[in-house]
C-alpha cells in the first residue's frame, strides 16, 4: 500500500507552498510520525512528519515551490 | 456495595480518572489524526484545531449521558468526540462523504447527532447560546432532568447573542450551563486586544446568576467543580456560567503552533497541557501503569484509524443530494417550470363567526395549544397584561400558563429559543413584532433555523413558527416599522413563508404553519390587522401551504399578487372593468412554496401577468415570479410579465410619499392599463 504526499493546505489561506529541504533521503525507511519535509507557506516553516511508516519516494525537488494538492512523493509500506 | 476504589493524593475515583484520560486520549488521537491527514494532503478541509483544550469536554462525558444536550462551535471537535459522536460518521462528515453523521452537508463546523445528544454545532460565533436555551427549555417544559451543556470559546463573549441568551437564561431559570472555553485568544486577538473585561465568569452575577471559574486544564478539579455544578442545574436550579481556563495551542485554522504566544508562553502552556499531564498523573498515583495506558492509547489509535479508512472509503457526497433536505418535501424548492398542483382547502361546512384579523389569529393560537402539547407561544408583551402588542394574546397566559411566555426585547434570544425548543420537537410559535425587527435575528432565522435541517442532513429539523407584522400603507411608522421585508428572508433557502390577506387565511394558513415540520413565518399585514371582518371558519381549519387563490376571475390579465396589495389590487380590477378590462386577481397566500400551477394556469389564460407587492420592487419576489413566467410561457404571452412594486427608498414618514412609494389602487389600475396598450 502507498500513500500520495502532496503539498497539503495547512491554513485556510494557504495556496502554494515551497518545499524548502527533504530530511529523508529519497529511497530510505520512515516511520510515522518523523519529520520528512521542511514546508514553507505563508511566511513560516513547518516540518511535515511522515503520515504512515514506509519506504519515501522523492517527487519533486526541494528548493522550488508548488500549488496546494501538488504530489510531491510517496510512503510505500513494506 | 464496595465503594469505589480512590487513590489517596487524588480527589477523584481512579475509573473515573481513568475514563477521563480515555476520552483525552481519543480527543488527541482524532486531533493528530486530522493535522496528519492535512500535512500529507491526503484530507483538505479547514481544521480549527482544539489542540490544548482536551480536558474539558473529556471531564465532562463522565457526568452525563446522552439524554444531556450539548451545542458547541465550529472547535467543538472534542465536544463532539467526548459527548459519543460516531467517530467513523464524524470523519465521514469532516471529508464530506455519504456516510458522514450529516451526509457530508454540514461538515465538520455543522455537526449534529441527535442520537449521542449532540444537538447543534455553529460556525457563527456566540450563536450557540439562545438555541441552547431553547433545548433547556423544552427540558424544562416536558419535567425531565436533561442538562444542556453550550460551549463557546471567549472571543464569542463579546457577542450579542451571548448576552441576550444569558438574560434569558437567568430570567426563566434555565437548566443551562453556559461553558465559555477560554483559551485566551478570540480567533487571532487575545486578551486583552478584545476586551476590558478582567475574566468572564463575573458577568453571570450580572444577568442574576452564579458564574464560576475552573482550571480547565486541571481535568480533576475541573470534574469535580463540574460535579456539583451539573447537580444543581439538573435539580432546576437555574443556569451557571462556567469559564474554563485553559490555552490554544494551536493556530484559529490549520496546522501549526499559535503563533500568538512567546516562545515562553508556549513552554509553559505545553508543560500545562492535559494530555501528557493526565497520562504522568496516572501513572504518579499508581492508578494505571505503563502498560494499561498504552493500551488505552492503542485502542484510541485503533479507533480512530478505522474510522479514517472508513470515512475515506465512502463516496463524497453527490449531486443527487443537492436539493434534498432543504424542505422536508423536495417538491418545496422552487425550481423553474416545475408545476406541482397541491390541493386546495375543502370547502368549509361547519360553524363561522365573524371575527378581525387578530381575533382570528387568537382562534388559531387557542386551537394549536388545545391540539398538542408541545405547542407555546413566546414574544414581547404577549402576557396577561398587554395581551400581545397586536391583542393577539388576549387573556392566553392565564389560562395556558408557561405555554405563553413573554420575553425581554431580544429578538436573538426568542428565535435562539425557538428554535432549540424545535430542535427535540417542540412546536413553537415566536412573535416578532414589526418585520423590520428580522434585521436583529437574521442570524438565528436564516443561518440557523432554515438550515438546520440541510446542515444537519435531515438529522434534525426546526418545526418553528414565526408571526411578525408589515407595518406599512397606514401612515406614520417611519421606515423602521413599515418595510415588507419577506424578499430578505425569501433569500435564504429553508423557509416557507404565508402572507395572508383574509382573516380566514391568516387562521388557516398559520395553523398549517404550526403543524408544519419546516421552519415557518407568517406575515401579517398591520393594514388589515383591525379593519377588515368577516366571517371565519370555527375549530380545526386549515389552508395548505402553497397553494394560492383566484380571488376574482378575468380574461385580460392576471394580476398576481399578495398580502394587503389583494386589497388593492381587487380595487383597481372594480375600477378597469368599467373601462371594459377584465382582471384576474390571483392571492398567492403562500410566497414559498410558490405556486406555479395556479400562476401558470391564469397566465395560460389572459396572455398577460403583473405582479404586485408592497415590497420594494427591485430584487422583489415580482421579478422573480415575472422573470420565470417570461422565460417558460413565453410563445404565448401577448405582452412581457411584469412586476410592480415599493419605490427604492425607505418608507418615509410623511402619508402622500408613503402613499406614493407604494402600489395603491390608482397606480394599479395604471400599470395594468400600460401593460394592455
Amino acid at each position: 500500500m502507498s500513500t500520495q504526499l502532496t503539498i497539503p493546505k495547512l491554513q485556510m489561506s494557504t495556496t502554494e507552498g515551497t518545499l524548502t529541504e527533504w530530511l529523508v533521503d529519497d529511497g530510505e525507511l520512515v516511520e510515522e510520525g518523523q519529520p520528512i519535509y521542511c514546508l514553507e507557506t505563508d511566511k513560516s516553516v513547518q516540518e511535515i512528519e511522515a503520515p504512515e511508516s514506509g519506504r519515501l519516494t522523492q517527487k519533486a525537488a526541494a528548493g522550488e515551490t508548488y500549488p496546494v494538492g501538488t504530489e510531491i512523493g510517496e510512503i510505500t509500506s513494506e | 456495595m464496595e465503594a469505589a476504589k480512590k487513590s489517596k493524593d487524588t480527589a477523584i475515583e481512579d475509573d473515573t480518572l481513568r475514563e477521563i484520560y480515555r476520552q483525552i486520549s481519543r480527543i488527541h488521537e482524532v486531533d493528530k489524526a486530522i493535522k496528519a491527514g492535512l500535512s500529507s494532503g491526503k484530507f483538505q478541509f479547514t481544521y480549527w484545531p482544539m489542540t490544548g483544550q482536551e480536558a474539558i469536554p473529556a471531564a465532562i462525558a463522565p457526568l452525563v449521558t446522552k439524554d444531556d444536550y450539548m451545542v458547541t462551535i465550529y472547535r467543538g471537535i472534542h465536544d463532539q468526540v467526548a459527548k459519543g459522536v460516531p467517530l467513523k460518521g464524524l470523519f465521514a462528515e469532516a471529508l464530506g462523504r455519504v456516510d458522514g453523521v450529516n451526509k457530508g452537508k454540514g461538515g465538520s463546523p455543522h455537526i449534529s447527532d441527535p442520537a449521542s445528544g449532540s444537538m447543534l454545532t455553529t460556525a457563527i460565533v456566540g450563536a450557540g447560546t439562545p438555541i441552547a436555551n431553547g433545548l433547556a427549555l423544552a427540558s424544562k417544559m416536558r419535567g425531565t432532568k436533561a442538562v444542556t451543556i453550550v460551549n463557546f470559546g471567549d472571543g464569542a463573549t463579546s457577542i450579542g447573542a451571548v448576552h441576550e441568551a444569558m438574560n434569558l437564561a437567568g430570567l426563566w431559570k434555565l437548566p443551562v450551563i453556559f461553558m465559555c472555553q477560554n483559551n485566551q485568544m478570540g480567533e487571532y486577538t487575545r486578551i486583552p486586544d478584545y476586551t476590558a473585561s478582567k475574566d468572564f465568569a463575573s458577568r453571570a452575577a450580572g444577568y442574576g446568576f452564579k458564574g464560576v471559574q475552573l482550571d480547565g486544564n486541571d481535568p480533576v478539579a475541573f470534574h469535580n467543580g463540574m460535579k456539583s455544578i451539573i447537580e444543581d442545574v439538573r435539580n432546576g436550579n437555574g443556569p451557571v456560567f462556567v469559564e474554563a481556563m485553559t490555552v490554544r495551542l494551536s493556530l484559529h485554522a490549520g496546522v501549526g503552533d499559535t503563533n500568538h504566544l512567546t516562545k515562553e508562553e508556549l513552554a509553559a502552556a505545553k508543560e500545562a497541557w492535559p494530555v501528557p499531564r493526565t497520562r504522568a498523573l496516572l501513572l504518579e498515583q499508581g492508578i494505571c501503569s505503563e502498560a494499561e495506558l498504552a493500551a488505552i492509547d492503542d485502542a484510541a489509535k485503533a479507533e480512530v484509524k478505522e474510522a479514517v479508512e472508513y470515512a475515506l472509503a465512502s463516496a463524497v457526497t453527490g449531486e443527487d443530494e443537492m436539493l434534498l433536505d432543504v424542505y422536508a418535501d423536495p417538491t418545496v424548492v422552487p425550481r423553474r417550470g416545475q408545476r406541482v398542483k397541491r390541493a386546495e382547502e375543502a370547502p368549509h361546512t361547519g360553524e363561522k363567526r365573524e371575527m378581525a384579523m387578530f381575533e382570528a389569529i387568537q382562534d388559531a393560537q387557542e386551537l394549536a395549544l388545545e391540539l398538542d402539547e408541545s405547542v407555546f407561544f413566546l414574544g414581547e408583551d404577549i402576557g396577561e397584561e398587554a395581551g400581545g402588542v397586536f391583542k393577539c394574546f388576549k387573556g392566553m397566559q392565564g389560562k395556558w400558563g408557561e405555554r405563553v411566555r413573554p420575553t425581554p426585547i431580544a429578538e436573538q434570544a426568542i428565535i435562539g429559543a425557538a428554535t432549540g425548543a424545535a430542535l427535540v420537537g417542540m412546536r413553537p410559535v415566536a412573535e416578532i413584532m414589526f418585520c423590520d425587527f428580522v434585521g436583529v435575528c437574521l442570524d438565528q432565522i436564516v443561518n440557523h433555523a432554515a438550515k438546520q435541517r440541510y446542515m444537519s442532513g435531515g438529522a434534525t429539523h426546526v418545526p418553528l413558527t414565526i408571526r411578525t407584522i408589515a407595518g406599512g400603507g397606514i401612515g406614520g411608522f417611519g421606515a423602521q416599522h413599515s418595510q415588507s421585508t419577506e424578499a430578505l428572508l425569501l433569500h435564504n433557502p429553508g423557509l416557507k413563508i404565508v402572507y395572508p390577506s383574509t382573516p380566514t387565511e391568516a387562521k388557516g394558513l398559520l395553523l398549517s404553519c404550526i403543524f408544519d415540520d419546516d421552519p415557518c413565518i407568517q406575515f401579517e399585514s398591520m393594514m388589515l390587522t383591525y379593519a377588515l371582518r368577516e366571517e371565519v371558519p370555527l375549530g380545526d381549519y386549515r389552508i395548505p401551504l402553497g397553494v394560492a387563490k383566484v380571488k376574482r376571475a378575468g380574461s385580460d390579465i392576471s394580476v398576481i399578487t399578495y398580502g394587503w396589495q389583494v386589497m388593492h389590487c381587487l380595487a383597481a380590477a372594480e375600477e378597469l372593468a368599467k373601462e371594459g378590462i377584465d382582471v384576474e386577481v390571483i392571492d398567492l397566500r403562500t410566497l414559498l412554496p410558490l405556486d406555479y400551477e395556479r400562476i401558470f394556469t391564469s397566465v395560460e389564460k389572459t396572455g398577460r401577468a403583473l405582479i404586485v407587492h408592497a415590497a420594494t420592487e427591485f430584487c422583489g419576489l415580482g421579478a422573480e415570479i415575472a422573470s420565470t413566467i417570461n422565460e417558460e410561457m413565453f410563445t404565448r404571452l401577448k405582452a412581457p410579465a411584469a412586476r410592480f412594486g415599493a419605490a427604492y427608498a425607505p418608507i418615509a414618514y410623511s402619508k402622500t410619499i408613503e402613499t406614493a412609494q407604494m402600489p395603491h389602487a390608482g397606480s394599479i389600475a395604471a400599470r395594468v392599463r400600460e401593460l394592455l396598450k
